[in-house]
């Protein structure tokens, strides 16, 4: 392992040597475009330089750290309009009156980081679908549109999957629709409750405090519950979205509504 | 006729001289040392970080009870404007005369009128463009004060003395460069004549340090190294390198309690440089994670004892040392307790640093236990089960001590962690970690833990949704105030743990700790929260 990180270490400095004759360094200007871009080396040292500097708010796996409010940054490249320049700039001058500081490196570590942040990002479909979109179109009213927004259109309780197509690959929207309770999201986690007046209310956890707890709710009804008056409270594990089989939708169905998905990009 | 305009202008004379010795005898001069070691004995001011010497956080004030905290309601609230977006607004106002002194986020500092929350001035530093983040993020804990002086550190690594009726700065000194990562955010510690300040960059390739000063002149009068120099007593537990002992860590960065007989300060220190990447430093690397008692008139160290010896989860022991004069078997015994970033509860002797008690007060595979010689059996092997995070099993904020029921009372943090350590790259002005932490988001959660002094034993527990880091205030009433990560300020009854009260404040309390007072006849307990300062009572005034 030391080794391995001995190594990683000096392929950082060999690699920044390499690459300074490529990159403007004594320039405050910012190029719109990651120098580095494309070269697995770059992500590569990137991730090493990340482990070191920014992993112990940002988390080991990039994905942010909620306590101090460090953002998930596998998601950071699917916000519309993000680029690796914003990125970039973010890293060298930080956030002003936040926890995260501005980072005196080089150009080209910054580069590198950018580059690695690319190679965690989220992706979406790797290929093209080959369905019927319209198809697809019809079973997603169908099957989907009650919970999910397309759009514009549709319901709240689960993720807007407009641009799914963009930051899911296709086998992961396959488990989340044939097991969507093996893996929930930190926002739709399931709780019921019983109310003072025997009223049972299911939905997903939007907050909770040790006195309160906020759901939306399965009828995509936003209620908030004194802890204290409740007769019930129990965390769900089996997640509030339907569970769809072979039965319910078959492989066609599934590379249609695919196929709609990716047509929607 | 000229003698005479000169009679009337020496009369008119005198009497302003007259009237403005009076004006000033009115509002008084502020706070002697004497003052201060009165500590609550005036229940109307809190004078310094933790109303009195002792880090107790215990105040005498009865007028909110168990009974009838459930009408408290919030006075005031004073909004700041200025945040740190990750952590919290982490000061301890202090109160005099009717005027609560508070520190900011981003080194902005306010005199408040207690009884309308509205300032008498508001008084900002300029940071420099290059500032380095030793303090991790940019936050103060709060003003000491002596006299008509206030003293602050700043996050660009100086000592400022303020005239506390204008915000205006009297003088400033430099601690340490803040190019290389030295910053400081604890609230300086007034004895006599002196101003006790710690420092921050442990992260950095920075070596603390502890200063007392001249209030007057701001001459530096003593600093304690806490990494000892080549040859020191100490160096001993270093590699032969006088290059590692010069950037071997050890943050002074919370202010410690002071025993005014013993004349000894003590003053919790910081992780070993790197946090994680250990290879270059072997041995315990004192006096990182210690305690130091130190002479307060020579600053030299009378003992020290050290929670973790030879860190490698960035387990800082800067603690607010709780002082108590207890029966400890059969025998009075002057003590010192500690809620450590460890998981442990240590209780020591405070007149010879004598290891009396080391329990877990969390869950943790960092140790076995701690020998009965005080040193812990060290298993830090994350693999049987959870490692506490690099943020610990509790942090800085301060803890309470509840005399009659003898309870020490701190927020506990229960996380899982892994870490892995790697090589640092050695860059002065870069964070020096040294390694990756992996945090099992899911599974962390936070708790109001009371502790039975003689054994460790879990007393009593109010769980919270998150891992928390408020801090905790006790009355004489039987009430615990504190604060947790979702906002809620909450008062607890402090024998039976009963939740008797609570407030959303809004925003996360983060580091900060409660203060409580007298002022016309009217109790009043404050907290700040996000952007806001909230003065609760029991009724209107």
């Amino acid at each position: 392992m030391k080794d391995l990180i001995n190594t990683l270490g000096l392929c950082s400095r060999i690699l920044v040597l390499f690459f300074l004759p490529l990159l403007g360094f004594h320039s405050s200007f910012v190029q719109e475009l990651n120098p580095l871009e494309g070269d697995p080396r770059a992500a590569r040292v990137g991730g090493s330089i990340f482990r070191a500097q920014c992993a112990t708010c940002h988390g080991a796996d990039a994905m942010g750290i909620d306590s101090i409010d460090a953002p998930d940054l596998t998601q950071i490249f699917t916000t519309p309009g993000s680029s690796d320049q914003d990125v970039f700039q973010t890293i060298r001058e930080g956030i002003p009156g936040s926890i995260m500081p501005p980072h005196a490196f080089p150009e080209a570590e910054i580069w590198m980081l950018v580059s690695y942040l690319r190679s965690v990002g989220v992706s979406g479909f790797t290929g093209q679908i080959q369905g019927d979109p319209d198809r697809g179109m019809f079973l997603f009213s169908e099957n989907c549109e009650t919970c999910h927004r397309m759009n514009g259109q549709g319901g709240s309780l689960g993720p807007n999957l407009s641009m799914i197509a963009a930051v899911r690959s296709e086998d992961a929207i396959i488990n989340s629709i044939r097991d969507p309770s093996a893996i929930i999201g930190r926002q739709y986690k399931p709780v019921s409750v019983l109310t003072e007046g025997n009223v049972r209310f299911r939905g997903i956890i939007k907050s909770e405090d040790a006195f309160s707890i906020q759901v939306l709710g399965t009828n995509q009804v936003l209620r908030g519950f004194r802890k204290s008056t409740l007769r019930e409270l129990v965390y769900e594990d089996q997640s509030v979205m339907t569970t769809f089989n072979e039965s319910a939708l078959n492989g066609r169905d599934l590379t249609d509504i695919l196929s709609y998905l990716q047509s929607n990009l | 006729m000229m003698k005479q305009i000169k009679k009337r202008a020496t009369l008119l004379l005198s009497l302003f001289f007259f009237f403005s010795a009076n004006l000033s005898a009115q509002s008084g001069d502020g706070p002697t040392y004497e003052d201060i070691l009165d500590g609550f004995n005036d229940p109307s001011r809190w004078l310094t970080y933790s109303g009195d010497y002792s880090g107790r956080r215990h105040s005498p004030l009865t007028q909110i009870t168990p009974e009838n905290a459930d009408q408290l309601r919030s006075i005031w609230t004073f909004q700041s404007g200025t945040t740190t977006r990750g952590r919290g607004w982490e000061t301890t106002p202090l109160l005099d005369d009717g005027v609560l002194y508070v520190t900011g986020s981003n080194n902005y500092a306010w005199a408040i009128d207690a009884r309308t929350g509205r300032a008498f001035w508001e008084y900002r530093r300029n940071l420099p463009d290059d500032l380095t983040y030793g303090a991790s993020a940019p936050v103060n804990r709060g003003f000491g004060m002596l006299g008509n002086q206030l003293f602050m550190v700043t996050l660009d690594a100086h000592l400022l003395s303020f005239d506390r009726r204008t915000g205006e700065v009297l003088w400033e000194r430099e601690l340490a460069d803040y190019h290389v990562g030295y910053s400081a955010t604890a609230a300086p510690l007034i004895l006599d004549n002196k101003v006790i300040v710690g420092i921050s960059g442990g992260e950095y390739q920075t070596r603390g340090f502890i200063d007392a000063f001249d209030p007057v002149s701001g001459e530096r009068i003593w600093r304690f190294n806490t990494v000892p120099g080549p040859g020191e007593p100490g160096s001993e537990s270093w590699p032969n390198d006088p290059q590692v002992l010069a950037q071997g860590g050890g943050g002074t960065w919370m202010n410690g309690s002071f025993d005014p007989d013993l004349n000894l300060i003590y003053w919790g220190v910081g992780n070993p440089n790197p946090d994680y990447y250990d290879e270059t430093r072997p041995g315990d690397n004192l006096y990182t994670d210690s305690l130091v008692a130190l002479d307060a008139n020579t600053g030299e160290l009378r003992w020290h004892y050290q929670f973790t010896p030879h860190d490698v989860n960035d387990w800082d022991s800067n603690h607010m040392p709780v002082l108590a004069n207890i029966e400890w078997q059969d025998e009075q015994r002057r003590v010192v307790m500690v809620g450590n970033r460890n998981g442990f509860f240590y209780v020591l002797d405070r007149v010879t640093g004598e290891f009396l008690l080391g329990e877990p007060f969390t869950a943790t595979t960092w140790a076995r236990e701690i020998g009965e010689d005080g040193r812990p059996v060290v298993l830090n092997d994350g693999s049987l089960g959870c490692l506490p995070d690099p943020w610990g099993s509790t942090n800085f904020y301060p803890p309470t001590f509840v005399p009659g029921l003898d309870l020490f009372i701190l927020t506990a943090r229960e996380t899982c962690a892994t870490y892995v350590p790697e090589e640092p790259a050695d860059t002065p002005g870069q964070s020096n970690f040294g390694g990756t932490v992996f945090i099992d988001s899911e599974s962390g959660y936070g708790a109001l833990r009371a502790l039975d002094i003689h054994t460790g034993a879990l007393e009593w527990e109010f769980r919270y949704p998150s891992p928390t880091f408020g801090g905790v205030m006790s009355t004489a009433a039987g009430l615990v105030f504190a604060g947790d990560h979702e906002g809620n300020f909450m008062a607890f009854d402090a024998e039976s743990g009963e939740n008797v009260w609570h407030y959303q404040t809004g925003s996360r309390i983060w580091g900060a700790a409660a203060i409580t007072y007298m002022l016309d006849g009217l109790q009043y307990v404050m907290i700040p929260s996000g952007t806001t300062l909230t003065a609760f009572a029991l009724r209107s005034p």
